[in-house]
């Protein structure tokens, strides 16, 4: 029936365009900021698979960066949406068995907004859990001697857990606050290899 | 006394001063920048804070993270080490406006001092011999005038420069003119200063300094003087004393002059007075270092005194509680710096993972050093992984007790210069005390380096 028929017509659109707003970019950053080659999560009928190309993985090069894993949480210089690109792709079931688990890994690694100075942290009065947040969005402040610098979103997504008080000193690159998956995003499973999914940001 | 002291500084002066800390009973905390979170001063403190990135400009040489690390820990007072913001006058500056002690000559004292052309005048004026000079350079035009005057070979040198970075020695005016704006952008560039004075070039010198503490009392004393003469490039590798080419009436002659002279110019805590001593036996004053140096071990285990303690007392504001006789200096005691370089590849610093580290011992043997097995040498800041120091009753045990040290130090997986110190040892020229600081680059490293690897 046309009428069903555009409602499910719209429905799909406002599936495939929540994915590329809310999910995608989240599961790009992750994506970066893991040592996996390739990521796949799924809701309902829809299923995406990021895969970096191959010799993206900058980890190797980047081999002497940080010591702190804490820093790479956000999303590092270079490493942004642009690094990996999304396409789909059928996988073997041998395959995807054993990245389910690394994918099951990744997804439990939190996405943290580290303090960009030693100093005492307030966050923004209005910040809540649950609210909406872009990449760079300010959450809040650290105080370094009178001078606040911003605790920034390194991500979209949603404001989770808080990890510090409101008036506690902080060091540089310490996790602050969680971001989670948006909202949309949420009872997302990883992969499931009973099904091979077809399309991302396709027609299933 | 302090409660709490922020250690602002990475590496082995770090846990040295951790160490002090800990000997006095005064709580400690270790800032360290991102790449250096496994460092052994960082692992070993009761508390540590991450003050920013490896890039030193926004770590260890910001000093907004640095005072903000203190003020949030609750500490009382800096120490800020050797190098970094360690004589930086505005820095002691801002540290007491924000309640905090600075751990080294108050501010007044270091700007009095920050000018290497002032300080000699200064110095001059209270009875110490400079080697002849001029004052700050014009231009080129005044370079040349004053080149000619003093006479060739020159050193130009970088007023606010240190560690013998940014000099350049010129034997002819020709060699003046195209190396001048050289210099100027050098020393903009490295001390973001580029003010530039000239100094004779003395060819057969060594490298003497005398080591004196002032109390805000004017209590002084001097701990004797170190032989820095074995060098590379102008960068000090081994250090002794008491220096071999002293008398002892030449060397209380020296050291007496040095503190009286510093102590009448208002100096305050820690500080050396490097001297040029000629082939003669003539003693010129060339600079001041205000704060604790690299080669402070060997002063220590020849005089008992706990430097660092020191400093930290006089900071706190308490007298001296000794006179100079009780100031005995014992023995002999040299100290090597161990290097992260390959003598064997043009010195170039190396960085890497320590595979595997065994430090020395035995009688009056003393290791200073921040690195364990499976620690990542960090290639963003100075290449020196320790410093092993040696102590007997004479030179010649001294040398003895180094060379077997040396050949115990175990440093896997990492090219360092510790055959290079051997070869030292066993060249007669260093037997016989006879070094002068240009050794090492006038015969070239080359023949060290074949001995060593032997």
């Amino acid at each position: 029936m046309p009428q069903d028929r555009q409602a499910r017509t719209e429905r799909d659109h406002k599936a495939i365009s929540d994915l590329a707003d809310d999910l995608l970019p989240a599961l790009i950053a992750r994506l970066a900021a893991s040592g996996l080659g390739e990521i796949e999560v799924r809701e309902g009928e829809w299923k995406a698979r990021l895969r970096k190309p191959a010799g993206a993985d900058d980890r190797k090069v980047a081999g002497r960066g940080p010591v702190d894993g804490r820093s790479a949480h956000g999303i590092p210089p270079g490493r942004g949406p642009a690094a990996g690109t999304a396409y789909v792709a059928v996988e073997d079931r041998e395959r995807l068995a054993r990245e389910q688990q690394q994918a099951r890994d990744l997804a439990d690694a939190p996405i943290v907004a580290t303090s960009p100075a030693v100093g005492v942290f307030a966050p923004r009065k209005d910040l809540a859990i649950g609210m909406r947040v872009r990449a760079g969005d300010r959450l809040g402040t650290v105080d370094v001697l009178g001078v606040r610098e911003d605790v920034v979103a390194p991500v979209d997504g949603v404001v989770g857990l808080s990890l510090t008080e409101a008036g506690e000193a902080v060091e540089y690159g310490q996790e602050l606050i969680r971001i989670e998956l948006p909202e949309n995003s949420r009872g997302l499973e990883v992969n499931g290899a009973d099904r091979e999914a077809a399309a991302v940001l396709g027609e299933a | 006394m302090f409660s709490k002291i922020l250690i602002a500084n990475r590496g082995e002066i770090a846990l040295r001063i951790l160490r002090a800390c800990r000997t006095m009973g005064v709580g400690a905390v270790v800032a360290y920048s991102e790449a250096d979170r496994d460092s052994l001063a960082a692992q070993l403190a009761d508390e540590a804070i991450c003050i920013g990135p490896a890039d030193a400009r926004r770590s260890y040489l910001y000093a907004p993270a640095v005072i903000s690390a203190a003020v949030v820990t609750g500490c009382d007072a800096i120490h800020p080490g050797y190098g970094f913001l360690s004589e930086d006058a505005g820095f002691a500056d801002v540290v007491r406006a924000h309640g905090l002690a600075f751990i080294g000559p108050s501010a007044e004292v270091l700007e009095r001092f920050a000018s290497k052309e002032a300080t000699r005048r200064v110095l001059e004026a209270h009875g110490l011999r400079t080697i002849p000079g001029s004052g700050m350079l014009r231009d080129e035009a005044h370079a040349l005038e004053e080149a000619e005057r003093i006479g060739y070979p020159v050193l130009i040198k970088p007023s606010a420069g240190g560690g013998g970075k940014g000099m350049r020695l010129v034997k002819t005016p020709q060699e003046l003119e195209s190396t001048f704006k050289i210099c100027r952008s050098e020393a903009k560039a490295g001390f973001g200063d580029d003010s530039l004075y000239m100094e004779k070039y003395l060819d057969e010198s060594r490298h003497l300094e005398v080591q004196v503490a002032v109390d805000r009392f004017g209590n002084a004393i001097h701990m004797g003087e170190r032989d820095c003469s074995v060098q590379r490039r102008h960068q000090k590798i081994i250090e002794e004393t008491p220096s071999p080419a002293l008398t002892e009436a030449a060397r209380q002659e020296l050291c007496s002059r040095a503190v009286r002279a510093i102590a009448d110019a208002g100096y305050e805590n820690l500080g050396t007075l490097e001297f040029l001593v000629d082939a003669k036996g003539d003693a010129y004053f060339i600079e001041i270092n205000c704060r604790i140096q690299v080669e402070h071990p060997i002063t220590e285990m020849c005089t008992g005194i706990d430097m660092v303690a020191l400093q930290i007392k006089i900071a706190a504001g308490e007298r001296l509680g000794m006179t100079q006789a009780d100031v005995v200096s014992r023995g002999h005691a040299i100290e090597f710096r161990i290097l992260a370089e390959d003598p064997g590849n043009d010195f170039r610093p190396q960085d890497g993972q320590i595979l595997g580290y065994l430090a020395p011992g035995g009688p009056g043997v003393r290791m200073d050093t921040h690195i364990y097995p499976g620690y990542d040498v960090p290639s963003y800041y100075d290449s020196l992984l320790g410093k092993l120091s040696v102590w007997a009753p004479d030179r010649a045990t001294a040398i003895a007790r180094a060379d077997a040290a040396l050949r115990e130090l175990l440093v896997d997986g990492i090219t360092t210069n510790i055959d290079l110190h051997r070869a030292i040892l066993a060249n007669e020229v260093f037997i016989d005390g006879k070094v002068t600081t240009n050794l090492l680059d006038r015969v070239g490293s080359a023949p060290f380096v074949a001995a060593g690897n032997r």
